[in-house]
C-alpha cells in the first residue's frame, strides 16, 4: 500500500511538470534538435577554442549536454517550487524522506526521458561505437546535474534568479569541460568532467579506465544524496 | 485607458524586480563570464565571414566570436527574462483585470518591465563585448544586438504564457544557442545559414550584428527590416496572448 502511495506520487510529481500539453512535446524534441544541430559543429567549435576534442567525441558531448541542462532545471524547480506543498504532505503523514524519494524518482524519470531521445539523435545522427559506455555517461550528466538543480533550489527560491544560477553553473560547466579549450585551468573542477571524458571516449569508440568510471559513479551518487538532501530539507516541518 | 493606473502598474512591476537582487546580479555576472570567457579562450584562427551584400572579410575566430557572443547572450537572457516576468505576472493581473482594470492597462506595465530589463541586459553585454572586441560600426551593431533581445523577450513572454516553467526555461536557453549560437553563426561550415535557417528569429539581428562588426558601411538593410518585422509582430503576438491570457474567465 505505502508502495503504491509512493509511486502514486512520484508520478503525480512527474505529471506535475507535464500538464501543460506542449511540455511533453519541446521534452522530447529541444533534446533531438540540439544534438542534430550541434552534432556537425562542436568539433569545429573545440578546434576554435583550441580544444582537441573532435569528430564523433565532440559531437556526443552535446547528447550530455541536452541531458544535463533539462535535469538542472528540473532538479531546480522540483525543490523551489514545491516547498509548501511537500510540507504539507510530508505533514499529512507522507513523510519527509518518503516526499524526497518521489521527488528523486519524478526527476530521474523525466531526466531519463531527456537522456534517451539525446542518445537516441546522436546514434541517429553520427552513430555511437561504444553504446553502453555512451548512454552511461549521458544519464550521468543528467543525474549529476540534478543535484546540483537540487541544491540551488534549496538555496535560491526566486524561479528566474535559480533558472540564471543553475545556466551559468551549466556555461561554467561546458566552456570548460575536458577537450573542450586549450587553457586547462578550472577544467579539474567541474562536475561532469569524468562523465565527459566518458562520453567522448565512447564518442570515439573506446573503452574507459575504471578510474574514470568509478569518478563517474561518485559524481552522480554524491548528487544525488545532495539532492536528497536538498528535497528532504524542503519537505521537512519547520515547526519541530 | 488611465495613465495614473498603468503608472501605478509598471512601478509596482519595477518594485518586484528590485525585490530580486540577485537577478540583477547574475544579470551582470553571466555576460562577463559568458562573453569575454568566450573571447578569451578562442584562438585567433584566420576566417573569412560573409556580410550582407555580398562582402566578404578577412577576419579571425576570435573576432567572429566577440562579434556574435553578444548576440547570444542578450537572447536567452532576454527570453529567460520574458518567461519569469510574464510567468509571475499573469496570476496578479488576472486578478487586476477582475479589480478592473483594462487588460491591456495590465499588460503593457509588464511589457515595459521586461523591455526595461532587455536593455540593461543589452547594455551590460555590449559593455562587456566592448573590453574585448571593438566592431568598425557601432549603430548596426548595437541594433542587431537589441532586434534579438526584444525578439527573444516577447519569444520568452509567450512561452511562458503558454507553456509550463520547465518547458519554457528548456525552450528559452536551447532555442537562442541553436538559432543564434550554432545555425545563424558564422565561425561553422561554410560560414553561411542555411535557406531554412534564414527562416528563424535570430537571421536578421544576426546579420545586422555581423555587418556592423566588420565593416564600416551599412549594408544590411534588408536585415533590419527583417529584424523591425519580427519585433513588431512577437510584440503583436504577445499581446495577443497576454490579453487573452489575463481576460476574466468566463
Amino acid at each position: 500500500m505505502r508502495r503504491a502511495v509512493s509511486s502514486l506520487a512520484t508520478f503525480s510529481f512527474a505529471r506535475e511538470h507535464l500538464r501543460t500539453p506542449l511540455t511533453l512535446v519541446l521534452l522530447i524534441c529541444l533534446p533531438a534538435l540540439f544534438v542534430i544541430a550541434s552534432a556537425a559543429v562542436l568539433g569545429e567549435f573545440a578546434q576554435a577554442l583550441g580544444g582537441t576534442v573532435a569528430g564523433n567525441s565532440a559531437s556526443a558531448l552535446g547528447a550530455g549536454w541536452a541531458a544535463a541542462f533539462l535535469a538542472g532545471v528540473l532538479g531546480y524547480f522540483e525543490v523551489a517550487s514545491s516547498r509548501g506543498a511537500d510540507r504539507r504532505l510530508s505533514l499529512a503523514g507522507f513523510g519527509a524522506g518518503r516526499v524526497a524519494l518521489a521527488r528523486i524518482g519524478a526527476a530521474i524519470g523525466l531526466a531519463l526521458l531527456a537522456s534517451a531521445v539525446a542518445y537516441l539523435a546522436l546514434a541517429l545522427r553520427v552513430g555511437i561505437e561504444h553504446p553502453f559506455h555512451a548512454a552511461a555517461a549521458i544519464v550521468a550528466f543528467a543525474l549529476t546535474y540534478i543535484g546540483i538543480g537540487a541544491l540551488i533550489g534549496s538555496l535560491i527560491s526566486d524561479a528566474l534568479a535559480g533558472s540564471l544560477a543553475v545556466a551559468l553553473i551549466f556555461l561554467l560547466d561546458t566552456f570548460s569541460g575536458p577537450g573542450m579549450t586549450s587553457s586547462g585551468g578550472i577544467s579539474v573542477l567541474m562536475p561532469t568532467r569524468k562523465a565527459a571524458d566518458l562520453l567522448t571516449a565512447a564518442g570515439a569508440g573506446q573503452g574507459s579506465p575504471s578510474g574514470d568510471w568509478i569518478g563517474v559513479a561518485v559524481v552522480a551518487a554524491t548528487s544525488l544524496v545532495l539532492a536528497f538532501g536538498a528535497f528532504w530539507l524542503s519537505a521537512r516541518s519547520r515547526t519541530r | 485607458m488611465n495613465a495614473s493606473r498603468q503608472a501605478l502598474a509598471t512601478q509596482l512591476g519595477f518594485r518586484e524586480q528590485f525585490r530580486r537582487p540577485l537577478v540583477l546580479v547574475l544579470l551582470v555576472v553571466i555576460p562577463l563570464f559568458f562573453i569575454s570567457r568566450s573571447i578569451a579562450i578562442t584562438l585567433p584562427t584566420p576566417r573569412t565571414v560573409g556580410l550582407p551584400g555580398g562582402v566578404t572579410v578577412a577576419t579571425t575566430m576570435k573576432d567572429i566570436h566577440g562579434a556574435i557572443m553578444a548576440t547570444i547572450t542578450v537572447a536567452f537572457l532576454a527570453g529567460l527574462l520574458g518567461v519569469f516576468v510574464m510567468q509571475s505576472a499573469l496570476q496578479a493581473d488576472r486578478r487586476l483585470v477582475i479589480a478592473g482594470f483594462r487588460p491591456l492597462e495590465a499588460i503593457i506595465p509588464r511589457l515595459v518591465v521586461v523591455v526595461v530589463a532587455t536593455l540593461i541586459v543589452v547594455g551590460v553585454s555590449l559593455a562587456v563585448t566592448a573590453a574585448d572586441f571593438t566592431p568598425k560600426s557601432w549603430a548596426p551593431f548595437v541594433v542587431g544586438t537589441l532586434a534579438a533581445g526584444l525578439i527573444y523577450a516577447g519569444l520568452g513572454a509567450i512561452s511562458g504564457a503558454l507553456l509550463g516553467r520547465l518547458g519554457a526555461t528548456y525552450l528559452m536557453f536551447f532555442l537562442p544557442m541553436i538559432d543564434i549560437g550554432i545555425l545563424q553563426n558564422p565561425m561553422f561550415g561554410d560560414g553561411r545559414a542555411d535557406d531554412w535557417a534564414t527562416l528563424l528569429p535570430g537571421y536578421g539581428p544576426t546579420r545586422l550584428t555581423l555587418d556592423g562588426a566588420f565593416s564600416t558601411m551599412f549594408h544590411a538593410g534588408g536585415d533590419l527590416v527583417l529584424s523591425a518585422a519580427w519585433v513588431l509582430a512577437v510584440a503583436a503576438a504577445v499581446g495577443l496572448i497576454l490579453r487573452r491570457s489575463v481576460a476574466p474567465r468566463r
